[in-house]
């Protein structure tokens, strides 16, 4: 059985050869799916997690006021221009990350609300974006984007966590952390290349001619059972092509006539020497998945638990998780503001796509988290949140909700998960340690 | 009771579906189940003429079997057929014309009924099937109708009844023997899951999450017409197929699957850190058991023969024979004792003498040496100090990896004060031990210190302070070991492991043993890829965590994400730069060699590493292949071969796939293939009908209806070799496969969808705030009784009367409890009771798990329960209930004045409900003994003593299971066999049976009844039939579709 595609060039070759991707933003790609039976003219909603370790600055971590008025500490001041579109949270806590030991118990967890277990066999649950992917899956190339810009470690902390809890916040089960992808050349290639449903069809492709084989060699009566299992394997591959051959002639009629796309260079291979160019690089390819709807939930560990991260430009000569011991410096104040830079950054990509009469940014939610208020005290009992985006008009903007005199039972994080959960269509009566959606939210 | 099962979803009744649509349904859900249960239960007021006219077709094939011997004659003398075309023009045709065509004719199809298209004998045998149902009414006086005008005279309506019959017995005959038309299917779920454990070696379960598949005609899951493929199943496949390919593990020779998924390095790391602790733990060393085999050998004339060497007692114990000798001649030599040898030979002299003494008194002796020699030894554990310089941390890897070597060397040596450790050695003899301490005295002589060191020195080599160090603590707190971290260097933060077993590898393992502890550290390496992922673990320790050695400029090339961060010049290049300024802050040369080796170590690992994954991979392409031929159950054609090569090529080429990404990717297509996932015998073409099955298909055939999975290597070396066919291998392997093991998926397949268990494992219809008994273990345990039973009958060849008439069972914990039989010792340990019927229980019958699901939860069901015996056991065919039945109520408790089995006899007043159900009520009435859960009961719930008194069927009054077996045996055993016989071989086929499966079912119930009901009978007479080891061939021909086949 000869393939013939055997002697054609890889395909990853021709991307690295172009260097640049074109992609359609969702909504421009919408006739060309209608042409194709697919009809759904409501924009999707998209959820991203952008993760900070070892805690924020606290004196200058804080807003007042609401909507365009909301007055923003130092540390916030990078999202003055989203005011209006961002909530700020606080007082939420995961209770089985408390009074476990610090760092990799307080981690693991943090998108879960799972209990973690010590030695050297992993056990939490399953995330929250993880969750939503399932969810979401098969409508697009990738079922998430699960990123970071430090490699993860597995060694023992001294609290007898695996260090896996401070280097993994996505989880697929209870035992198995999602690898994360820290070269952004390869997170494009799997997004632009539609590395997933590419290797799909692979399979698909082979199953199909060994069944189309089979036919010939078998009675008539078998042939109608081969050819139930033929018809099978066909349909399930039309799906999974169509998503990617409509995208494809989009994009070609859309180059054909001159239209507006999406272009990205293609990142070098290796890691980029500056972690500010790294940072960058994995936002613009969030902020190009969520335009072109390539996939719609997002997860980025900007820095790992016990970071180990450098900056030099910050004029911050430990690294980072030494420093996050000084968590009221000056220092600490940069690089916190600087992480919430990176938020804010994504925030600009994504409002700056329209989809509509509103934007990318207005359909989806990015949340910024760390696992502890205070560095110094490694405090896990409640966590800095921000939300920016208004998810598709389900969610109110521009509020500052505090949630730190209430009970314990009314301030989970899984609560707000519940609610996000909710608001993007997925119907949960409980996760992790929650049973009902966040109130107040 | 020959009865051929055709009536399914009669296309001329126009009564609802037939029960048996009613009673597979019940298999499905729970909440359909209980639906069912209550339309059974009750068939109350509604006048039903189908039921009485059904009631006569149950009786008339009775009949059938007498007249059968007469047509044989009759058609045999060679006018049978003559006589068959002349009955029918004189006959049959006018009858048809007379009272039949105005409803089913040309003109009018009342139920989609035409009689008139079939106008000739040979057009009629061609639709064997619905003459079958033609025949059923006539026999059963139901058609034409009460109301048509026109009504046959009896003579009449028995001339055409006995043609039909007639027809029917000539075909049958004239293809006796024919294989029967079986489809290609795919594998069902249960034979999926069971396949992927044979093939993979773990129980993965892919099928876990698949809708279940529906059952056929015959009450199985394994035939084709109900397995079918969708394309939302075929995902659901390819996820599952993928699930399975993310446990593989690559090895430097092959793979293998994990239990667990192992695409993650911690996954990984599990994986092969649990090899290695399973390894420790089969060579666990236990000192008693050495000082127990030493003492045996002193004894051997008494306890072991005279000939009896030490190896001899060593091998009784799986003991090490080289140690068990260094032992005894530590024990036993001429040496001056002294000291720690001193103490232990005395106690060792003391060990009493056989016979006097068991060698359980003695173990326990010798326990107590072993406990004084750990409790000494742990008193001689050498300090090793550790290495300081200035500005690097005591816990960088070099350092921790110096220390944990120079403990790893020390487990057998002795370097301490002589004199001040025979003073702590003498401390630790108090009590009983008090004698001892005098052995502990150093005189003031040169010899007698020198004695006292070499005993000291021979007692730490003999007994080292740990043959393992499994878990260590980390380097700041060694004292924490033991903590879940097995294997660990002791690093802060950083992966590393480090292996400490020298002494388990320098006094018990045999060379072979090294070799393949060797290899599990050398795979731990290759799988996790220890060595790259503690390096770059290293770089960032010393960059970013205090003292941060390495956080100046000069070390900024140096950076964990790189991805030549652990090249070899790389690695030399931090070599210098960290030697350099160590050797600036003051490093002395133990600290300088430390570091040094540390990066000679770690590149030469990493490299032996890189090097062994590049060889490795042809290795998996081999396995790849020889994985592909497993699955596929056959070897490959080398253009197979090529192909499935030549997909991973392409992978790696033209997608730019890793090798193992590609390597996994090929493997989801041999499990997705329809090679793998559907069996399907190849037809060679122009083949003659029938014809043999080809050795690899009849070693499939055998293996999935005997094991519901794929063949093994024996089987499959047969059917390379070509002789599986011979009647002598074919009989001996099928013994063989029945006493194997996996015997189990006949017992949970074909018994469990037979009785109609299969699904109790998520049986929730029992209320368990009222019966707190019924946990989920002793649901399992229910579920397990019939499976265990019947395995055992498979097993040990016993007779199938058993599951009527047997005095024994099988019981665990929770379910002797339940029973109230004295509980097994073990927590998962299964017993057999010889005798369970002074426990009320023996056989299948009063098993609780029939007895709960078919019980409505808060009440018995007696209709339930006689209905599962009439109808499962003995294989009857009852209609469904009318439509419109009203509710009993839920709760037996409530029932008012009048019991169960008072209102059921009620019903039975009523002539359209007794038709039915006297034919089953009064067989669930014995049942009354047994509550919901099948507990034994005087009382009912709402206080009323029990009656197991019951009129049955024939007439007779009888009581309780005794009464029913006496019942069974005067007057259905036929039936039971009869039954047991088809379904058993439906089930082998994988189709439902044939008018001309008749002469086979004959012989194979002759058979059973000659070899004593020996189970193994049945299944001989099945694999030597040539319905099992034929096919038809390639085009299906008219006359073979003639037998009335579905």
């Amino acid at each position: 059985m000869m393939n013939p595609h055997a002697n054609k060039p890889s395909r990853r070759t021709m991307l690295k050869g172009i260097g640049v991707t074109m992609a359609l933003p969702w909504l421009e790609s919408i006739p060309f799916f209608a042409s194709e039976g697919a009809s759904s003219a409501t924009a999707p909603k998209r959820f991203a997690v952008l993760f900070m370790g070892n805690g924020i600055c606290p004196p200058h971590w804080w807003a007042k006021g609401t909507g365009a008025d909301m007055e923003l500490g130092k540390c916030l001041q990078p999202l003055a221009p989203f005011r209006s579109r961002l909530n700020v949270i606080s007082g939420l806590f995961n209770k089985a990350a408390t009074g476990v030991g610090i760092h990799p118990g307080q981690t693991g967890n943090i998108l879960s609300g799972a209990a973690l277990q010590k030695g050297a066999v992993l056990r939490g649950g399953v995330s929250v974006d993880q969750v939503l992917a399932r969810q979401f899956g098969e409508e697009t190339a990738q079922p998430s984007l699960v990123l970071g810009c430090e490699q993860p470690i597995t060694g023992y902390h001294e609290t007898n966590f695996s260090m896996a809890y401070s280097s993994h916040i996505s989880w697929q089960d209870a035992n198995s952390p999602v690898p994360m992808e820290v070269y952004p050349s390869l997170a494009f290639d799997s997004l632009f290349d539609n590395q997933g449903s590419r290797r799909t069809v692979s399979i698909l492709d082979r199953v199909k001619d060994q069944a189309a084989a089979l036919q010939h060699q078998v009675s008539s009566s078998d042939r109608a059972k081969l050819d139930e299992y033929l018809t099978s394997v066909r349909e399930v591959e039309k799906r999974v092509e169509r998503t990617r051959t409509v995208q494809k002639r989009a994009e070609e009629k859309a180059r054909d006539r001159g239209q507006r796309t999406i272009t990205m260079r293609r990142p070098d291979n290796g890691l980029p020497e500056d972690i500010r160019e790294h940072m960058r690089l994995m936002c613009d390819i969030i902020a190009l998945a969520f335009q072109t709807d390539k996939t719609r939930i997002a997860t980025l560990l900007l820095c790992r638990d016990l970071s180990g991260l450098f900056y030099p430009f910050l004029d911050v000569r430990t690294a980072h998780h030494p420093t996050s011991h000084s968590d009221h410096s000056d220092a600490y104040e940069r690089v916190t503001r600087y992480y919430v830079g990176q938020l804010a950054y994504l925030a600009e990509r994504l409002a700056a796509m329209p989809e509509g009469d509103k934007t990318v940014l207005d359909n989806s939610c990015l949340m910024f988290l760390s696992n502890m208020w205070s560095g110094s005290r490694h405090d896990s009992s409640k966590l800095p949140v921000l939300l920016v985006g208004g998810l598709g008009g389900t969610l109110a903007t521009g509020r500052v909700l505090e949630y730190t005199k209430r009970e314990d039972k009314d301030r989970k994080m899984c609560g707000l998960y519940l609610s996000l959960m909710e608001r993007m269509g997925v119907k949960a009566g409980r996760f992790g340690d929650a049973v009902a959606p966040l109130a107040g939210f | 009771m020959p009865r051929f099962e055709y009536n399914h979803g009669g296309a001329i009744s126009s009564e609802p579906a037939c029960q048996r649509t009613e009673s597979e349904k019940l298999l499905k859900t729970d909440a359909m189940s209980r639906k069912s249960v209550i339309r059974v239960v009750l068939l109350m007021m509604v006048l039903c003429l189908t039921m009485l006219g059904t009631s006569r077709a149950f009786r008339a094939p009775l009949e059938s079997v007498a007249n059968g011997s007469r047509f044989r004659a009759e058609t045999d003398s060679g006018s049978g057929n003559d006589s068959l075309e002349s009955r029918f023009s004189s006959r049959v045709r006018p009858f048809l014309e007379r009272y039949c065509f105005s409803c089913h004719g040309e003109k009018k199809q009342k139920a989609h009924l035409d009689l008139s298209r079939d106008s000739t004998v040979h057009a009629v045998a061609n639709n064997t099937r619905q003459w079958e149902r033609v025949l059923e009414r006539l026999q059963a006086d139901e058609m034409p109708p009460e109301e048509a005008s026109r009504q046959p005279k009896p003579e009449e309506r028995a001339a055409v009844v006995a043609w039909i019959r007639e027809l029917r017995d000539r075909e049958a005959r004239r293809n006796a023997g024919d294989p029967g038309t079986v489809l290609a299917r795919r594998l069902s779920n249960a034979e999926l899951d069971y396949t992927i454990r044979d093939l993979t070696g773990v129980d993965i379960r892919p099928a876990r999450e698949f809708p279940v598949d529906p059952a056929n005609e015959a009450g199985f899951d394994n035939s084709g017409e109900s397995l079918t493929m969708s394309s939302a199943l075929l995902k659901k496949y390819l996820a599952a197929m993928r699930r399975v390919a993310d446990h593989v593990v690559l090895k430097p020779q092959g793979f293998v699957f994990a239990p667990h998924p192992a695409v993650t390095d911690t996954d990984r790391d599990k994986y092969c850190v649990q090899r290695i602790l399973d390894f420790y733990e089969r060579h666990k060393v236990d000192l008693a058991d050495y000082f127990l085999a030493a003492w045996k050998y002193r004894h051997r004339d008494k306890l072991g023969g005279p000939d009896a060497d030490l190896n001899y007692f060593a091998s009784e114990k799986m003991l090490s024979p080289a140690y068990l000798t260094l032992i005894w001649q530590t024990l036993t030599d001429a040496e001056a004792e002294a000291g720690p040898l001193a103490v232990l030979r005395k106690r060792w002299r003391e060990l009493p003498t056989p016979p006097g003494a068991s060698a359980e008194a003695a173990r326990r002796d010798c326990e107590k040496i072993r406990d004084l020699v750990l409790r000494l030894r742990s008193q001689l554990k050498p300090e090793v100090g550790r290495l300081q310089v200035k500005g690097i941390s005591e816990g960088s890897q070099p350092f921790v990896l110096w220390r944990n070597r120079q403990q790893a060397s020390r487990h057998r040596v002795y370097a301490g004060n002589v004199a001040a450790d025979a003073r702590k050695l003498k401390e630790q003899l108090k009590g009983a031990d008090a004698d001892l301490a005098k052995l502990f005295v150093i005189e003031k002589n040169d010899e007698n210190k020198r004695q006292m060191r070499r005993a000291l020195e021979r007692f730490c080599s003999v007994f080292p302070d740990a043959f393992v160090v499994s878990d260590r603590g980390p380097y700041f707190d060694p004292k924490a070991a033991g903590q879940g971290r097995p294997l660990t260097a002791g690093f802060h933060l950083m992966q590393g492991y480090f292996r400490d077993d020298q002494p388990l590898g320098g006094l018990i393992l045999d060379d072979q043993q090294r070799r393949e502890l060797d290899a599990l550290w050398d795979e731990l390496n290759f799988v996790t890829l220890a060595p790259m992922r503690q390096y770059k673990d290293f770089i960032f320790f010393e960059r970013a965590e205090p003292p941060r050695f390495m956080h100046d400029a000069e070390f900024d090339f140096a950076r964990s994400e790189d991805k030549d961060a652990t090249s070899e010049a790389k690695i030399g290049r931090l070599a210098k730069a960290y030697l350099d300024r160590a050797r600036k802050l003051g490093a002395d040369r133990e600290a300088v060699e430390a570091i040094e080796a540390y990066f000679t170590d770690i590149s030469a690992a990493i490299r032996r590493v890189e090097q062994t994954r590049l060889a490795a991979e042809p290795s998996h392409l081999a396995a790849l292949v020889k994985f592909a031929e497993r699955a596929y159950r056959r070897p490959l054609s080398s253009a197979e071969r090529d192909d499935l090569l030549a997909f991973y090529h392409r992978l790696r080429r033209q997608d730019e796939l890793g090798h193992e990404e590609a390597l996994r990717d090929t493997l989801v297509t041999v499990l997705l293939s329809p090679h793998f996932c559907y069996r399907i015998d190849l037809a060679e073409p122009g083949a003659r009908t029938p014809r043999p099955l080809s050795d690899y298909a009849l070693a499939s055939r055998l293996s999935y209806f005997l094991w519901s999975s794929m063949p093994d290597d024996e089987l499959l070396a047969h059917a390379a070799a070509g002789d599986l066919h011979q009647p002598n291998v074919l009989r001996a392997q099928s013994q063989r496969m029945l006493r194997d093991p996996r015997v189990r998926g006949l017992a949970a397949e074909f018994a469990g969808n037979w009785l109609d268990f299969r699904r109790f494992e998520e049986h929730n219809s029992v209320d368990r705030e009222r019966f707190p008994a019924f946990t989920p273990e002793l649901r399992q345990a229910m579920f397990e009784e019939p499976i265990r039973y019947f395995l055992d009958l498979v097993q040990r060849n016993r007779s199938v009367l058993n599951l009527l008439y047997g005095n024994d069972t099988y019981v665990n914990r929770p379910l002797a409890r339940h029973y109230g039989m004295p509980q097994p010792k073990g927590a998962n340990e299964w017993v057999h009771i010889e005798d369970a019927r002074c426990y009320g229980r023996g056989g299948l019958l009063p098993m609780a798990v029939f007895l709960t699901k078919n019980a409505p939860g808060l009440r018995t069901s007696p209709v339930k329960r006689g209905y599962w015996v009439v109808r499962r056991v003995l294989g009857e065919e009852i209609p469904p209930p009318p439509p419109t039945v009203p509710e009993l109520p839920k709760d037996e408790a409530k029932l008012g004045e009048l019991t169960l089995p008072q209102l059921l006899a009620r019903h039975r007043d009523n002539k359209a409900c007794a038709a039915c159900h006297r034919r089953f009520d009064s067989v669930g009435l014995v049942f009354e003994s047994f509550g919901p859960v099948g507990e034994r009961r005087a009382k009912d719930l709402a206080g009323h003593p029990v009656s197991t008194t019951a009129a049955f069927p024939d007439g007779k009054e009888r009581e309780g299971l005794d009464g029913l077996r006496d019942y069974l045996r005067e007057k259905r055993q036929p039936d039971f066999v009869d039954n047991l016989c088809r379904k058993l071989f439906s089930y082998a086929l994988g189709r439902g049976m044939l008018l001309s499966d008749k002469q086979a079912l004959d012989d194979m119930r002759a058979k059973l009844a000659a070899d004593g009901y020996a189970f193994g009978s049945l299944v001989e007479a099945i694999v030597m039939s040539p319905q099992f080891r034929n096919k038809r061939g390639r085009e299906d021909s008219p006359s073979n579709t003639s037998t009335g086949r579905e």
